[in-house]
């Protein structure tokens, strides 16, 4: 009886409510909560339970992008579709953020930085939901904490002074880097306290970009993607000769050649074996007597116990001989190749984010403490570029970012993915609309379409396409450049008039030092002080001349307190008072 | 809110005809003059009453650029219901309905209702395609045909309404496969008297916050 009630809550469930809190259940035990009620990403403004289900269909896979594609930063494109029926809901989910970083001493202006993310679910659709729904904020936290290092400095000014606070030398990459690195642990910490709280929520993988300073950071754990698409002239590549682009070059005319430089690599079981092996050798464990952390060059047979079998364990790169016992019978730690590759026989991505309680099938051993949440990031500095766009390359040799879960790049070769864009792009020169172009052909292009039977296949109807979700985010990155190139230009002139202010306020403290009288109004030295500060300017440098402290740290002190109106950057804001 | 029966329908025709403005006033009962053009696909949804029985209507907008029409092709799939647009200040857009035609009747069931309209009829001092045109067509064709105006509201309800009675009806005449929800129908969940009073618990959907 109980059984049919709960098919029938199931079934109830399932077609039209998306999600409901908490579900009844007549188990034992209190059920718990979703963390957050089951929704595609807000910028797709999917906002009714009808066009989410419609967007669910899965005999259609309509692919979905965003009603206003001015609503990404840069005009980035946008778009996904749900798989062929394996789960119920689509379990990607997307995100982006733009946000600044306040200046501490507030008489600069705010850094900008943009941040988007891609976020596969597994095992559910909490895991997704949650990161793409609270990674921004971790993440924006831990910049929080470190923007006094990372803004920029002229050459009169002094350096951040971490030299002095660490012992050793910290770049600000290194910064930007490990505030990423600490948002990926903090996001798997936060699904593992939810679980004594929230619903089971399953796991998923993590690409995010973050631009910021004029670069361009892809930190990434499992097996989404994201690649760098150029479309270069040739002059171009014959002087670059020495970087390491990729070697799948395809000419699209006589003078340009499309290129497609990875910015991530996957982690499955079969690109991680070194870790995984050295971690079952280590702690064996954490195989509870089940599996075997070896790797054969032939499956080990009964047969052949006793004789010699090739092998590898560890990180070791060859083989080795050992002689064959029960031992070595049992199911390796890692089974299978590549994109089949297997962690103890259950999953086949070894990065990302929550995982907490699942279990290897058969064994039922936790898996977790194999996976890692630890990203590989890659960067690039933006600046470092040297061609501009033209008319004929608008995106020049800062390229397009592609960012995609594993449903695009399974069936579609990074080469392809960079050539079908910047076919695209050529279709659409001038469009606002032209990157959300280039997202909705990469997902109908892997998605491809039903044949009559209902199978998914490429356009040639042939070869098999992705039954799995499909989300692909488009990144103009030179458009990034652009504003942070404006952005700089307007930070070192703020930057060069509180240098001016306080050479006028040096120097006139000086005069005033030497005067007999300081009545003299500050501010009227310098067109820019605001007057509303004027009082306390005067009740600072009135102090900082009779405590006769060092004149420097009390200007600074003074300086602190008069805030330049960036927004209004040409004129002096004595205007305004 | 429960239905007894969900039917697909996909809304067609060149761009600019008055697609997206049509669905608004249908679901939203407003008009908007300026919309953006339509990337993708858009999804609406109400509900209506036939022979006394709820039906939800779930509506895909599409977009009617040449440039998007090999994806709109794969919406056809599971559609029971297909409204053709065309804008009778357009010749071109009349003209262009063979083409639309062809597409729909290749990439869908073949029993799909197709209701052809001439929107924006409250532009008569503009108009370009005469409604007998419009009505020769649909009977060379075999459909069913109006004019309609989203601005006005005009015979808007009607449309889609007629097209959800055509389907009914052919469900009644056992036309359609409802268990097949490729056809673009699916029986509701709900609605069917209780059995039990412990089913009649469960039935109620949005209340089973009892436990």
């Amino acid at each position: 009886m109980f059984n049919r009630l709960k098919n029938r809550v199931l079934t109830s469930i399932v077609p039209d409510i998306p999600s409901i809190t908490p579900t009844p259940s007549y188990s034992i035990g209190r059920p718990l909560p979703e963390k957050f009620q089951y929704q595609r990403p807000p910028f797709l403004q999917l906002l009714t339970p009808d066009e989410l289900k419609a967007s669910a269909d899965h005999n259609v896979r309509p692919i979905i992008v965003p009603r206003d594609v001015a609503i990404l930063p840069f005009c980035a494109g946008y778009a996904e579709c749900v798989n062929s029926g394996k789960s119920e809901w689509n379990e990607d989910q997307a995100a982006f953020s733009m946000q600044v970083l306040h200046h501490p001493s507030k008489d600069l202006p705010d850094l900008p930085y943009v941040y988007f993310g891609i976020f596969d679910g597994h095992a559910g659709t909490g895991a997704a939901l949650a990161s793409s729904l609270q990674f921004h904020h971790i993440l924006h936290e831990k910049l929080v904490d470190i923007i006094e290092l990372l803004l920029p400095t002229n050459a009169n000014e002094s350096p951040p002074m971490f030299p002095l606070m660490f012992h050793k030398t910290v770049s600000k990459d290194e910064l930007i880097i490990g505030a990423l690195e600490s948002a990926f642990y903090d996001m798997d910490a936060v699904l593992a306290e939810d679980r004594t709280k929230y619903r089971n929520a399953g796991g998923c993988t993590s690409v995010v970009t973050l631009f910021i300073l004029g670069k361009m950071y892809v930190a990434n754990a499992g097996d989404s993607r994201a690649i760098l698409a150029q479309r270069l002239s040739k002059e171009m590549i014959k002087m670059q000769a020495d970087k390491p682009y990729s070697n799948g070059v395809k000419s699209d005319s006589d003078d340009y050649q499309i290129i497609a430089t990875p910015f991530s690599f996957d982690h499955t079981p079969d690109t991680e074996r070194g870790r995984i092996l050295s971690l079952g050798k280590v702690h064996p464990d954490l195989m509870g007597g089940e599996y075997i952390a070896m790797e054969y060059a032939k499956k080990p047979m009964t047969k052949d116990l006793g004789t010699r079998i090739l092998y590898k364990q560890g990180n070791m790169k060859g083989w080795t001989y050992k002689t064959l016992t029960k031992e070595d019978l049992k199911m390796p730690i890692v089974t299978g190749e590549g994109k089949r590759s297997r962690l103890l026989g259950t999953i086949g991505v070894t990065r990302g984010f929550g995982d907490h309680d699942l279990r290897a099938i058969g064994s039922g051993l936790l898996i977790k403490p194999f996976l890692s949440c630890h990203p590989e990031i890659i960067y690039r500095d933006l600046s470092l570029i040297i061609s501009l766009p033209d008319d004929n390359n608008l995106d020049g040799e800062y390229g397009v970012l592609i960012m995609g879960t594993d449903g695009l790049w399974d069936v579609l070769e990074n080469e392809t993915v960079a050539r079908i864009t910047f076919e695209t792009l050529k279709k659409y020169p001038n469009e606002k609309h032209r990157y959300t172009m280039v997202a909705q052909e990469l997902v109908a292009k892997s998605r491809g379409r039903a044949n009559d039977s209902g199978h998914w296949r490429l356009s040639d109807l042939k070869a098999p396409a992705t039954v799995d979700d499909i989300s692909v985010i488009v990144i103009p990155v030179y458009q990034y450049y652009k504003e942070f190139c404006e952005w700089e230009k307007k930070y070192f002139e703020a930057q060069q008039r509180r240098e001016e202010l306080r050479n006028a306020a040096i120097s006139n403290n000086k005069a005033m030092n030497s005067a007999a009288s300081i009545n003299g109004d500050a501010s009227k030295s310098n067109p820019i002080i605001d007057n509303d500060e004027d009082d306390d300017e005067d009740d600072e440098v009135e102090e900082a001349k009779e405590e006769n402290s060092t004149e420097r740290d009390e200007i600074d002190r003074a300086l602190e307190k008069i805030n330049l109106n960036d927004g209004n950057s040409e004129e002096p804001s004595e205007s305004t008072a | 809110m429960s239905y007894a029966y969900l039917f697909k329908y996909i809304v067609i025709g060149d761009t600019g005809v008055g697609k997206s403005c049509l669905l608004l006033q249908f679901t939203d009962k407003r008009f908007q003059p300026v919309h953006d053009l339509t990337i993708g696909v858009e999804f609406g949804a109400r509900m209506i009453t036939i022979d006394g029985k709820q039906i939800k209507l779930q509506i895909w907008d599409t977009a009617g650029q040449e440039a998007f029409r090999s994806i709109t092709r794969s919406y056809y799939r599971g559609a029971a219901g297909a409204l053709l647009v065309y804008d009778i200040t357009r010749r071109e857009t009349f003209n262009h309905l063979t083409t639309w035609l062809e597409d729909a009747r290749q990439h869908s069931n073949s029993n799909m209702v197709i209701m052809l309209l001439g929107n924006k009829s409250d532009l008569e001092s503009r108009r370009e395609v005469k409604k007998e045109e419009g009505e020769a067509f649909a009977r060379e064709h075999g459909l069913v045909f109006m004019e309609t105006s989203a601005r006005t509201a005009a015979n808007v309800e009607e449309a889609f309404i007629q097209t959800a009675k055509e389907i009914y009806e052919k469900i009644q005449e056992g036309v359609f496969d409802i268990n097949n929800e490729a056809n673009g129908i699916k029986i509701g969940t709900v609605s069917t008297p209780p059995t039990s009073p412990i089913g009649s618990n469960v039935s109620g959907q949005s209340s089973n916050s009892c436990c």
